[in-house]
């Protein structure tokens, strides 16, 4: 049997260190730093604050107040006039004659699935790297995080051209591997750090208990990344259900597209066309459950995003 | 005996993530490389003609143009963004009233797509219809009302300051973060020596957040760079080529050309500008390093 002695993390050369284990609870932050007393300059930081609050409301409201406009009472009627009645058939039209609807479902499809695949193969991919010393695991990390250094953009012409090889161009099932790959990365970087807090003598305990360890790693391991998942899985979902870029690359077929890239569609209409508050209705959709799940979930959005801007 | 068995789980493990990894990802990389060697005709057939892309590009005023713009979104953006963000951030980190919800306002945008915000601001600039020019009328200020997108003295300022709303978030989370790590045994001797909070702020914590800084600069540059989809949907490059950037003029030779050559070399180029710059910024910005 295995000693704990000669457990020993896998050794990473040059890779910057995984995120730091869960961080304190916030009570003990809070009560370190208690809430200033005012003093005059405090009004410089309301006022600076305040102007960014009231412009981001404003616009926010303006998009509500149009989205409730006839066309003709948009282009007639100075932007801070309320909206004459509550004129929700602007949104029905949206989700129907402008196909909001349906482009909501396929970015529901194509978020869903590669979030998923993204987040299943890096927990697998995860855990040798983490847990099993073997002796490229620091050159396939390296692998992972290099993903997070390049800059993916540049390297859209030979994806392109592979994608028409491989027939994925135009098909949903091509955008969700795409995005998989593109989540892989820093899933990887940020479960691997999770994986190594978690104490060695769990494998020992469940090989002494006879488990293989692929059993290990299902009945044990797994359970306990509850809260690394948690946070992978939102991160993923979210820069899946904004992307832009590749849904423009791959994706032509209008029954195909996912929201931004369907929304981007209806504002190129609405530049030439009159279909104004149809398009304002179309953004109020695409809008409102983000912040409205950014609202519920904003502590670890923020934080995830915070590490995630590593990946730029 | 358990070590062995955990060595057979590590291929089966790691394997679907690294064939993702090496189809998307490691090959298109490699591959770049190779297109930029080649020249494609309109039929799409590839001919291998050495530098030759690389000669063109050195050639190309719309390079330099969009080299040129690429390189005032950045200078423009960080003039933007980091002032306000530090500024943000020091008042957050004084824990004012209604921190949770300036936080949330501030951070809001970062979490709409890129086209969402984009649009929202291509109708907000609209010179007639939008809510910036009206407003700006209704306050006496008509003077200053512009076609923002429409005109090329101000459409470069106009699309770096949406793709700087949409980020600042993100910097402002981080600079929290280092304002909440300074030692607080050194702000209050310092405030015991009679500094006051200016002085503080400017003497002291800001000398301690120079490497944060650093790091935050260096990454502003690395993704302001690659900015393609706020130009792409805001001007679309124009108006004439005064907000074209690398990645939308890649963009164009690479589907109004067929040109995957010329797109490649340019995306070559630029990764080599990003990393020589990087480097250059690493070193400008680095001092000795404050122990505290």
């Amino acid at each position: 049997m295995t000693s704990s002695t000669d457990m020993k993390a896998p050794a990473v050369p040059d890779v910057p260190p995984p995120p730091a284990p869960p961080r304190p609870p916030k009570k003990a932050r809070d009560s370190r730093r208690p809430r200033a007393p005012f003093r005059p300059y405090h009004l410089f930081f309301y006022l600076l604050l305040g102007a960014v609050a009231v412009s981001s409301i404003s616009a926010y409201a303006w998009v509500f107040n149009v989205s409730m406009k006839t066309n003709g009472e948009f282009i007639s009627t100075p932007p801070w006039q309320i909206a004459e009645t509550w004129r929700w058939d602007n949104y029905v039209n949206a989700w129907d004659r402008a196909h909001i609807g349906m482009f909501f479902g396929n970015s529901v499809l194509i978020s869903v699935a590669s979030t998923l695949i993204g987040v299943v193969l890096a927990v697998f991919a995860a855990y040798p790297l983490a847990r099993i010393a073997f002796r490229f695991s620091g050159a396939l990390l390296g692998v992972f995080l290099m993903g997070l250094m390049i800059p993916w953009m540049v390297t859209f012409a030979p994806l392109y051209l592979i994608m028409r090889d491989l027939g994925l161009l135009d098909s949903q099932l091509g955008l969700i591997l795409v995005y998989a790959t593109y989540n892989l990365p820093f899933n990887v970087f940020v479960l691997v750090g999770f994986m190594k807090t978690l104490p060695y003598e769990l494998e020992e305990a469940a090989a002494v208990d006879g488990a293989g360890p692929a059993r290990t790693f299902v009945s044990v391991i797994l359970p306990l990344l509850g809260p690394g998942l948690a946070s992978v899985a939102i991160i993923s979902f979210l820069q899946n259900w904004n992307e832009f870029f590749y849904a423009l690359l791959l994706i032509h077929s209008p029954e195909k597209m996912p929201l931004p890239l369907g929304l981007f569609q209806l504002g190129q209409a609405a530049d030439y066309g009159t279909n104004w508050s149809t398009m304002f209705a179309g953004m109020m959709i695409t809008v409102t459950p983000v912040l409205l799940g950014f609202a519920l979930l904003q502590k670890q959005i923020t934080k995830g995003l915070t590490a995630g801007a590593l990946k730029g | 005996m358990y070590k062995a068995a955990q060595r057979r789980i590590i291929v089966p493990f790691l394997a679907p993530a690294l064939v993702l990894l090496a189809v998307f990802f490691l090959y298109p990389l490699i591959k770049t490389v190779d297109l930029s060697l080649n020249e494609f005709s309109r039929t799409g057939t590839m001919r291998f003609v050495g530098l030759e892309q690389y000669r063109l590009l050195s050639g190309d005023p719309d390079f330099y143009n969009s080299l040129k713009n690429t390189f005032l979104i950045t200078l423009i953006g960080s003039g933007m963004l980091f002032p306000p963000a530090v500024a943000v951030a020091w008042a957050l980190s004084q824990r004012i009233h209604g921190e949770r919800f300036f936080r949330f306002v501030l951070f809001a945008p970062v979490v709409l797509s890129v086209a969402v915000v984009s649009l929202l601001w291509k109708f907000l600039y609209h010179p007639t219809l939008g809510l910036i020019n009206p407003a700006l009328e209704s306050m006496g200020l008509g003077a200053l009302a512009k076609t923002w997108l429409g005109d090329p003295a101000t459409a470069l300022a106009a699309v770096t300051f949406v793709s700087v709303w949409h980020g600042i978030g993100i910097w402002i989370v981080l600079l929290c973060a280092g304002f909440e790590r300074l030692p607080e045994d050194v702000l209050a001797a310092a405030r015991i020596d009679g500094a006051g909070e200016w002085r503080v702020f400017w003497s002291v914590m800001m000398p301690m957040m120079r490497d944060l800084l650093r790091v935050l600069v260096v990454l502003w540059v690395v993704q302001s760079l690659q900015t393609f989809a706020f130009v792409y949907i805001l001007t679309g490059g124009g108006p004439f080529g005064s907000t074209d950037t690398v990645g939308t003029l890649m963009y164009r030779a690479a589907f109004e050309r067929a040109d995957f050559g010329y797109a490649a070399a340019a995306g070559v180029v630029l990764v080599v500008i990003m990393l020589a710059v990087a480097k250059l910024l690493n070193k400008v910005m680095k001092r000795d390093d404050l122990q505290y």
